[in-house]
């Protein structure tokens, strides 16, 4: 493998694992946009997806699909279970957002201790979509799981874009968005939109947990490395802008890729962090800037 | 006078005598610092429930001395502060008389002052401490490190016609320790170290460390550390089409056979003599990890036997020091665990002296892969 084709190699390595934090960066989007509100629970909900998939596959044969849908499903039910009995309940008493933060923080941490109690803590992992040897072009390789990942990103990419453009429910959490009040004062209900905010974000977390499991493990304290990464991804993409968030996300993972060649191993985490850190200092608000 | 003299001796008697019963009764304290959970938690759970068993063993047939064994277990979820906070619990609140602890080797240096200053010996799972004070307490049970590196050294020399290998490693010190050894001695063994790598616990992709060997020419990849990220490793090469090897450290099978499935034969693993012990000849050696297997199996089943072995190995060798000793003070045992030599465990013969707390001299280590699911020697 020459220089050329080695550098590729990791870069596209790299843009995988950005999609993964960039669609837990949606996440942090999404919730924040409908509410103000800064989910640290995101991280959870990608360690449920992977999890309960597994569990489903594993132990009960069920089929992948069939138990990747059912994860999702129930990951969206636990996170209307959080949104009801722990975010509402503040959020009507206009609770700060350090006391937001830290509410939802305590969700993950309670999260991956009822995992380790079910589960255990033994890592775990799925098999990959489609098993065969990686397609090639010339020296670079190209997994069928990092397809997978890509394609499934651009198609939720694309279905948010027509979900917050085309439908009613898309149109009302963008008004909410925009202006809370205003929305409310037009016969939207925000709580609803807050609920469906917390429903769709832990969508995309469970479906990102279950794409990159296959290339990995997964165990009851994995989300909170992911939820760390997604959020740089979203203040990178600028804070409330999904698309954003997206970038963010492929710009987090090229760079600690890119950080293994250029630095070290040993510096991959601190290297591109200070290299996102540089990048904030020249451009504050984003790549896409902040949402209003 | 007289009277008084001897109702003074009477009692003074009594109180010896009670005393002495008091103390046989007290039981003896085991205090085990272990990861429980966390990324060393197959590890350290298998070593102390085989602390456990051994105690029971021992005090089915009436324990130490007379004194039944109470095993004290804290969990240091695998993370050294953890378990500077558990061994201080466990020296100042349950008072335990020795330490048999777990692999976190940076949670076992970390305490070690504390240990020290209250004169308890540690019989470890972990590599050693490197200050003298600290090393003068603490014994271990597993391998010399470099064993578990040249084993696979070795066969990459003698079996295969590898000569470029890459390292990865974590940043744990039993990990580090290897990396370096394996950096020193790989040109012994006809082998050229062309890249060292460092990955952490909870890295998801090893990716870019990989590749990089890789592109430096490295034709096999010697993985130094244990926990989930021997999987991912797996994966990542198996996805990047990678032609390698993978040589990885001790581990429990459980964790392994996912990665034997993901890379098939090019993946290899060292393996103590409990976990290829069908494949081992008759002698002291088959028949002592015979003696540990049939409690361990009566009560876990198929659970691996590789760390629990050296658990049920360090409560047997407490008990011989105790025994030599004729005492269950702590700085007697410390200098009766130093004398123990040709002590038959079930990795080994251990060789203590004052000069070598690492018990094991010769190397017990085998290379295995999976054939059929099943652990067998590297042919």
């Amino acid at each position: 493998m020459n220089e050329i084709s080695y550098i590729i190699q990791v870069l596209v390595s790299g843009l995988g694992l950005g999609c993964i934090y960039g669609l837990i960066g949606i996440g942090y989007c999404v919730i924040y946009n409908a509410s103000g509100i800064v989910n640290f629970a995101q991280g959870a909900f990608v360690m449920l997806g992977g999890m309960i998939t597994q569990l489903l596959l594993w132990n009960h044969g069920v089929p992948l699909l069939l138990s990747g849908a059912i994860a999702v499903a129930c990951v969206v039910a636990i996170a209307i279970v959080i949104e009801r009995i722990v975010v509402r309940p503040l959020w009507d008493r206009n609770a700060s957002t350090f006391v937001m933060i830290l509410a939802t923080l305590a969700v993950q941490i309670v999260l991956e201790g009822a995992t380790l109690l079910i589960a255990g803590d033994q890592p775990k992992t799925l098999p990959v979509f489609t098993d065969l040897p990686p397609l090639r072009i010339g020296t670079v390789a190209i997994s069928y799981q990092l397809i997978w990942i890509a394609a499934a990103s651009a198609v939720i990419i694309f279905g948010l874009a027509a979900f917050f453009g085309h439908t009613r429910v898309g149109k009302a959490m963008r008004a909410c968005a925009i202006n809370r009040e205003a929305a409310a004062l037009q016969g939207i209900r925000v709580s609803t939109m807050l609920m469906m905010a917390f429903a769709l974000s832990a969508a995309l977390g469970a479906i990102a947990g279950i794409l990159v499991t296959p290339t990995q493990v997964t165990a009851f304290n994995v989300g909170l490395p992911f939820a760390i990464a997604g959020f740089i991804a979203a203040i990178v993409g600028g804070f409330g802008r999904p698309f954003g968030a997206f970038l963010g996300g492929l710009a987090l993972g090229v760079t600690q890729a890119g950080a293994v060649v250029v630095f070290g191993s040993g510096f991959k985490s601190g290297a591109a962090l200070a290299v996102l850190l540089i990048f904030l200092f020249v451009r504050p608000q984003g790549i896409l800037g902040t949402a209003k | 006078m007289r009277k008084i003299a001897m109702i003074g001796m009477f009692l003074a008697g009594s109180a010896a005598a009670f005393m002495g019963q008091a103390n046989a009764a007290e039981a003896y304290k085991i205090g085990i610092s272990a990861g429980l959970t966390g990324y060393v938690a197959t590890i350290d759970r298998a070593w102390s429930d085989a602390v456990k068993l051994a105690a029971d063993h021992l005090n089915a047939q009436g324990g130490i001395m007379g004194r039944q064994i109470e095993v004290v277990v804290e969990d240091n979820k695998s993370e050294p502060q953890a378990a500077v906070t558990s061994y201080k619990k466990m020296i100042s609140s349950d008072q335990v008389d020795i330490f048999v602890s777990g692999c976190v080797s940076a949670g076992n240096f970390a305490a070690a002052g504390n240990v020290v200053r209250a004169k308890l010996p540690m019989v470890l799972c972990s590599i050693l401490p490197t200050q003298p004070d600290h090393l003068k307490w603490a014994f271990t049970m597993i391998p010399p490190p470099r064993f578990e590196v040249e084993v696979r050294l070795k066969y990459l020399q003698d079996k295969t016609q590898i000569k470029k290998i890459g390292v990865i490693y974590d940043p744990s010190p039993y990990a580090t320790v290897q990396k370096t050894i394996a950096e020193k001695s790989a040109a012994n063994f006809g082998l050229e170290v062309v890249g060292i790598e460092q990955y952490k616990h909870d890295e998801p992709d090893l990716s870019a460390q990989i590749n990089k060997l890789k592109s430096e020419g490295a034709q096999a990849i010697l993985k130094m550390g244990v926990g989930g990220t021997t999987l991912t490793a797996a994966k990542n090469i198996k996805q990047l089409g990678l032609d390698m090897l993978m040589l990885t450290s001790l581990e429990d099978v459980a964790v392994l056979k996912p990665v034997g499935d993901v890379l098939g034969d090019k993946f290899f693993f060292v393996a103590s003599p409990a976990q290829v012990y069908q494949a081992l000849p008759e002698g002291a050696l088959k028949a002592e990890i015979d003696q540990f297997l049939k409690p361990w199996r009566a009560k876990f089943g198929d659970r691996d036997p590789n760390w629990a072995g050296r658990g049920w190995d360090g409560v047997m060798l407490i008990k011989r020091a105790i025994e030599n000793a004729k005492s269950f003070e702590g700085p007697k045992v410390r200098d009766a665990i130093e004398k123990i030599a040709g002590f038959q465990g079930t990795t080994g013969i251990y060789n203590f002296s004052p000069e070598n707390h690492q018990g094991l001299t010769e190397n017990p280590l085998y290379l295995a892969q999976f054939k059929g699911g099943v652990a067998t020697l590297a042919q």
